[in-house]
């Protein structure tokens, strides 16, 4: 059984989804994570088990994505892998038996339309085993106030493309901690730096998906 | 290769470039993604292949440009004067383009259709096929902007004249809301491209910027080094390799 776990957790790491997938090359016609957590629950193996070994598959890629070793179609092929595991685990997080590591409201931010880079973090962010809360494109204050109001333990994501975007973040984010000043504001996006996320009040700002998942593990053990 | 243009107000010039006037290569979308020569997962060197595939049916081209006077402001190196209006610009910009007495302001997309192709494979079950379309369709756009540049080229040395390097709003600490000044000089809706308030262009994939012209100048490379923006889109493929840092 525990071999079978590891074999999970491994094809997080290289993408492997099921049989019929021919990525990666070396492991064609081998079972991928839809077969292997089928057969985990069938043989007994608890799913907090199976959480945990994807994990650290999810936690591998990641380190080597941060290395270059790996870049984002690598990433989200994991995602994908990531995924169908979840899809199997799902009625566990429906009926309480496991739980998701929190919950993550993601957008971007008013004004800006790109969802590229918005929807890798969400896909990542997912797969590592929180709950997200996707609200798209061009996202007002006033619709984060209110996905806020609907779960208010939550982390918050903000994404900007754009420059002149960032003012509408800046905005976003002060209205967020002056109605709801615990809530953790991460944002990203490429005219984005530490220094202009310090500027506008947010609590974190991730270069990349693997540092939105750092951030958010981090705050758990806050 | 010479394209057909159409003038539709003067100096203003429509250019018709058909998808076999791109050569499109594989290895320039690898080297956005990020991989070195021959790294390249098969997987994804083929969902690169597919993507390119789907170009011809997807592609809208269209790409114009307008001629206007430019000058150097006396005693200020912090813009341009473009058709009588001031472009306010970073040094890097400014500099490349002092010595230029005209500009060619230039706009091309390639449509719609390829974003809306990634955005689909993206949210149903393909991200990774989704992801590699959208970066091919950012490097279509790119080689789209190749062409147009090659043919104002070809055009102005017809005038005796010489043409820079390009440069857009967004990007080498060139404000992006300097777009809507740059748009103003165009007619309105020129060759599709529209821009909202917050500057960006619609559709997403599509290329504007400025090409210095004149005597004096020449062309040379962009000067990635001296720039801030680390994560710039073009700093893995316009770096020389060994000097390019993902970060």
């Amino acid at each position: 059984m525990e071999e079978l776990v590891g074999k999970i957790g491994e094809c997080i790491e290289r993408g492997k989804v099921n049989k019929s997938s021919p990525y990666p090359k070396d492991m064609q016609g081998q079972d991928g994570t839809d077969e292997l957590t089928r057969q985990a629950l069938d043989s007994g193996v608890g799913p907090e088990e199976i959480l945990q070994a994807c994990n650290a598959g999810m936690k591998r890629i990641g380190d080597r994505f941060s290395r270059n070793e790996v870049f984002v179609p690598e990433l989200l092929m994991a995602a994908k892998a990531m995924n169908a595991v979840m899809a199997h685990l799902k009625p566990y997080f429906q009926t309480g038996t496991v739980k998701a590591k929190g919950r993550f409201v993601i957008g971007t931010v008013a004004g800006d339309l790109h969802d590229i880079g918005k929807n890798l973090v969400a896909m990542v962010i997912e797969g590592n085993g929180w709950e997200v809360v996707d609200l798209g494109v061009d996202v007002k204050s006033a619709k984060f106030l209110d996905a806020i109001r609907q779960g208010p333990e939550c982390t918050v994501g903000l994404s900007a493309l754009l420059t002149t975007t960032m003012a509408n973040m800046s905005k976003t984010v002060q209205e967020i901690k002056t109605q709801f000043p615990s809530i953790r504001v991460i944002v990203g996006g490429a005219p984005l730096t530490q220094r202009a996320a310090d500027q506008m009040g947010a609590d974190g700002y991730a270069p990349n998906p693997q540092g939105a998942v750092a951030f958010l593990n981090a705050g758990r053990q806050k | 290769m010479s394209l057909r243009e159409v003038e539709i107000e003067k100096d203003v010039f429509e250019v018709a470039i058909d998808f076999t006037d791109l050569s499109l290569e594989r290895g320039e979308v690898e080297l956005t993604l990020g991989y070195s020569d021959g790294e390249i997962p098969v997987h994804f060197a083929a969902m690169i292949d597919e993507a390119i595939l789907q170009l011809p049916k997807r592609c809208e081209i269209r790409a114009g440009y307008r001629v206007l006077d430019m000058e150097k402001p006396a005693g200020r190196h912090d813009g341009l004067i473009v058709g009588g209006k001031f472009f306010a610009m970073d040094k890097i910009v400014a500099g490349q383009l002092k010595k230029a007495s005209k500009a060619a302001l230039f706009v091309c997309t390639i449509g719609p259709d390829m974003e809306n192709w990634s955005r689909h494979l993206l949210k149903h079950g393909d991200p990774a096929l989704g992801y590699i379309a959208d970066v091919t369709a950012s490097v279509a756009a790119e080689t789209v902007t190749n062409v147009l540049h090659d043919h104002i080229a070809e055009r102005m040395r017809d005038r005796g004249l010489n043409v820079t390097n390009r440069y857009s709003p967004g990007y080498c600490n060139w404000s992006v809301s300097e777009q809507h000044l740059l748009f103003s000089m165009f007619p309105e809706n020129f060759c599709g491209v529209t821009l909202s308030e917050s500057a960006l262009m619609s559709p997403i994939k599509s290329v504007s910027g400025v090409i210095g012209v004149g005597e004096k100048v020449e062309w040379k490379d962009y000067i990635c080094d001296r720039c801030g923006v680390k994560d710039c889109t073009y700093r893995a493929t316009r770096l020389p390799k060994g000097q390019v840092k993902i970060e």
